[in-house]
């Protein structure tokens, strides 16, 4: 039936192909020939100059850059640490616990990101929830926490939290169990069985969690300015500046481009390696 | 392999602390929307519901959860279809593309979304569209048909790619098979997509942030007010938001529940 | 048995990219026949088999459903049906409708598709009550009798079987083939069906047909293929066998290294077709070796010793090595058992009756 599947299938990917080149592969290209614009033009027939990339070194954009990346990469690292104990007890330990944790996690998706970070303020400000509570019932206080870099991670690790969560849970969960049971008959410690069998085979599941983490957390925006206070200007914060504020749309695209390549390279590396059908439960 | 009794106590109590840590801020939003005063301090004194009832006679908030509403519905409804199509393109059909297909529907999933967003802003500009709450339409459709996909894909893993070629051989035509084996076996998947697609679309901010234009939605007019000029509506405005994703998730438990007690 | 083909194939070929699946397959099937395609996993009969019932199409070559060309006609279109190995029941489906559903396709009326129903229920040994059972409420024979019962609502020419009595366990297997045959003779049908298992071929089948890498190695009924295979792989596929390379010298004599010919065989065997020179191999199933007593002999014979005994249940089996490091396996009812000690030097030997030649090409 290659015939058939294959007529099949190009009609019913139709829609989405069709979606995807006009709402996200249209858009790209213009972000792209935008970025190759002299500066402060508002349309795309103009001679190409590369003005803007060279604004990316002089004007110190590199330097958000480089924070942002540096968070992403601080909170992805985090993010493994400590869901991978929670996966592991979602694919392997739990019953039913699993299926509340599941329900509990993917609720707070559904909640729009800035409330939660908002919530995260009236919680953590000077006179929020936990400083209230701690200066009535034992005279202590919190303060200083809010406004600095590291809340900003503590806000990435907090909202991408279920992007890390469920990739790994379904890693694990293709450990197969007797090959666990295998090592560990062979006289492998835990460290080991987790080294040389949890770890390789979970990978799929490691890396798309890590993939989804990075990416969304480089291009966060949110947390730096709710919870960060502004306190560091992160790369997105920019991009956004150049284009409203800053009226500089080709400034504002080539940062984007810059961002968008990035990201880009390191999806498609890592999608690449990966049998999305397997991952996904194919039967045959 | 059994885990010690150690650990599975250590990872339940873990389970439960990750529940507490993710839910804590919506707490503290509860409670501040039901504080009198208007500047806010923990402990709460006086609690009181003037907030609410604020909200909801406010023709701004009528306004926002319009637009914001009928967003939602737009996008769950193409969602739906196009990722049924999309689905089967995935997951069922041998075909030449697929692998790449595959591929690049995770990417937009991948994009942070702000960028997305301002991307989508100078291409609805550089055609001449004027952003407004249809092209926040397009640009929520981005992201939540992509994940729609996914979600249908899976269900459509989950049966035997023999069923429908059985009833092929039975003599049923494309169409017939469609309508017969594949429908009714993904319609459970493309409710679920559906579901969460409207979910996603009312809850999301950063799409919406840079195309909407001059409408706003719900989590956008919140994100202004926090940002700049602190109302404080913006507690109750907020779990308004989160109260009405709750009640439909409950209300689809217990469609849900109701079908299942028919069927037997 | 039957003579007239019904389904034909001609010089059919099916590449998967640059894998070859199927062979140059030349193929006739009779109406009414039993036939079992057998071959080791990846030999290719399920790719045949989709070619037949038109969910592949060949490469090259055609297929002829009595005299029409049908090769690329679409499965909805053909008249023959399929029973999957995954059975592939309609799960959201009861039993009755799962049956009726070629019908319903057909377009007949309700009441006619329910009495065909139950009608199929009865000739399957199932109660009328699974009529509106789920098919998740039935147990894995049963299921298998509703797939049946699905493919005979279609009334199609020839019915094909892949595999689907391999998930089942043993004791069920076996008293599903049975009735497969007993169905087989009351509904006059053709059965095309195929399997990786030897027993369930040759329990069912009027004739057998042997795949390997892509290319049919022998088609025949069981007892030619059993005790005159054409290959050394059919040889070893039908069960234990002891195998002997052979070459001819100038005279035209035998000569096989450790084994002692009588000299009487030669000549008589001269008659036969091997010229000067030939090579090839000699056969003899495990059964037919003896264990020589004192002054005994036997058209051939070898010596060695007793290596090992092994219970199969209703026969022994044991385990010869000849002096130049070859082994032989002899079998023996358990009432023939030999009395010898492990490690102890024996004389085993067979007759020229039951050899089988299978020459070099």
């Amino acid at each position: 039936m290659e015939r058939l599947d294959n007529k099949l299938g190009t009609l019913t990917s139709l829609p989405m192909v069709l979606l995807l080149a006009v709402s996200f592969l249209a858009p790209l290209v213009v972000v792209a020939v935008f970025s190759i614009m002299p500066p402060k033009v508002f349309s795309i027939m103009n001679v190409p100059d590369f003005s803007a990339y060279a604004d990316f070194f002089q004007q110190g954009y590199y330097k958000s850059l480089l924070w942002s990346v540096a968070m992403a990469f601080i909170s992805t690292v985090i993010l493994f640490l400590i869901c991978w104990p929670l996966a592991f007890g979602m694919a392997k330990v739990f019953g039913k616990f699993t299926l509340v944790l599941t329900i509990a996690v993917a609720m707070t998706l559904i909640v729009s990101e800035n409330i939660r970070l908002f919530g995260w303020v009236l919680t953590l400000m000077k006179g929020g929830l936990i400083d209230g509570y701690l200066r009535t019932w034992w005279g202590l206080r919190l303060e200083g926490v809010l406004y600095n870099g590291p809340i900003i991670v503590f806000g990435l690790i907090y909202v991408y939290f279920p992007f890390m969560l469920f990739p790994l849970a379904q890693g694990i969960a293709m450990i197969p169990e007797d090959a666990r049971q295998a090592a560990e008959d062979l006289g492998a410690s835990p460290f080991r069985i987790l080294w040389e069998i949890d770890l390789p085979l979970a990978s799929p599941g490691i890396v798309v969690g890590s993939l989804l983490s990075f990416v969304l957390a480089a291009g966060a925006l949110a947390e730096s300015k709710l919870l960060g206070g502004q306190a560091i200007i992160v790369f997105t914060d920019e991009v956004e500046t150049a284009f409203t504020y800053g009226q500089n749309w080709p400034l504002g695209s080539a940062l984007a481009m810059i961002l968008i390549l990035i990201i880009g390279i390191l999806a498609f590396f890592s999608i690449s390696k990966i049998d999305l059908d397997s991952m996904m439960g194919r039967r045959r | 392999m059994r885990s010690s009794r150690k650990t599975v106590y250590f990872l339940n109590a873990y389970g439960v602390l990750v529940i507490v840590f993710l839910y804590l801020p919506l707490v503290s939003v509860f409670f501040a929307s039901i504080s009198k005063t208007r500047y806010l301090t923990f402990p709460i004194r006086r609690y009181a519901t003037h907030w609410y009832l604020r909200a909801v006679q406010s023709p701004t908030v009528s306004d926002l959860v319009e637009t914001s509403l009928k967003i939602a519905i737009i996008v769950t409804v193409i969602s739906m279809l196009v990722g049924f199509f999309g689905a089967l393109a995935y997951a069922r059909y041998h075909w030449k593309y697929r692998n790449a297909f595959q591929k690049i529907i995770i990417l937009p999933i991948f994009f942070p979304q702000a960028v997305l967003g301002l991307a989508l802003l100078i291409w609805f500009n550089s055609i001449g569209l004027i952003p407004s709450w249809k092209t926040a339409v397009v640009a929520h459709l981005v992201w939540i048909a992509p994940i729609s996909t996914l979600i249908i894909a899976i269900r459509a893993y989950s049966f035997d790619p023999a069923l429908e070629e059985a009833a092929r051989d039975l003599g049923a035509s494309t169409w017939t098979i469609m309508r017969e084996i594949t429908v009714p076996l993904l319609i459970p998947g493309v409710i679920s997509a559906g579901l969460f697609s409207f979910l996603l679309s009312w809850g999301n901010f950063p799409l919406s942030l840079f195309t909407t234009g001059a409408d706003s939605t719900l989590p956008e007019w919140l994100y202004a007010k926090m940002v700049s000029g602190y109302s404080p509506l913006v507690p109750s405005v907020g779990f308004i938001s989160i109260g009405s994703s709750i009640i439909l998730l409950v209300i689809a438990y217990i469609a849900k529940k109701l079908v299942a007690s028919v069927a037997k | 048995m039957p003579t007239t083909p019904i389904l034909y194939l001609k010089d059919v070929v099916k590449r998967f990219d640059d894998f070859t699946a199927l062979d140059n397959i030349n193929l006739e099937i009779f109406e009414g026949e039993f036939l079992t395609i057998v071959g080791p996993s990846g030999s290719g009969k399920t790719t045949l088999i989709r070619l037949m019932v038109g969910m592949d199409e060949p490469t090259e070559g055609t297929i002829w459903l009595r005299n029409e060309r049908i090769d690329q006609t679409p499965a909805n279109k053909r008249p023959t049906c399929m029973v999957f190995q995954s059975l592939a029941l309609f799960p959201h489906r009861s039993v009755g409708q799962n049956i009726e559903f070629p019908l319903k396709i057909k377009g007949v009326s309700p009441k006619v598709r329910s009495k065909r129903a139950l009608e199929l229920l009865e000739l399957l040994h199932l109660p009328k009550s699974f009529y509106n059972k789920r098919i998740s409420q039935c147990s894995g024979g049963e299921q298998q009798r509703i797939a049946l019962a699905r493919a005979l609502a279609f009334d199609p020419e020839i019915i094909f079987f892949d595999e689907p009595l391999s998930a089942l366990d043993y004791r069920l297997r076996k008293t599903l083939e049975k009735e497969l045959v007993d169905l087989h003779e009351r509904t006059g049908k053709t059965f095309v069906y195929i399997t990786h298992s030897l027993e369930e071929a040759m329990v069912m089948s009027d004739r057998i047909a042997i795949m390997n890498s892509g290319k049919f190695e022998q088609i025949d009924v069981a007892e030619v293929i059993y005790s005159k295979p054409v290959s050394r792989f059919v040889a070893s596929f039908m069960g234990e066998v002891n195998m002997f390379d052979f070459k001819c010298d100038s005279k035209g004599d035998i000569k096989i290294d450790g084994v002692e010919i009588r000299s009487s065989v030669l000549t008589k065997d001269k008659q036969k077709k091997y010229s000067k020179k030939a090579k090839g191999t000699l056969m003899v199933r495990p059964e037919f070796v003896r264990f020589n007593k004192a002054k005994e002999t036997n058209d051939f014979q070898i010596r060695g010793y007793l290596r090992a005994e092994y219970e199969l249940g209703s026969r022994i089996q044991y385990e010869v090595d000849t002096l130049d490091d070859s082994r032989v396996i002899i079998e023996k009812l358990r009432e023939d058992r030999f009395k010898g000690k492990l490690g102890a030097t024996v004389v085993i030997g067979w007759d020229i009756k039951h050899t089988h030649f299978i020459p070099n090409d």
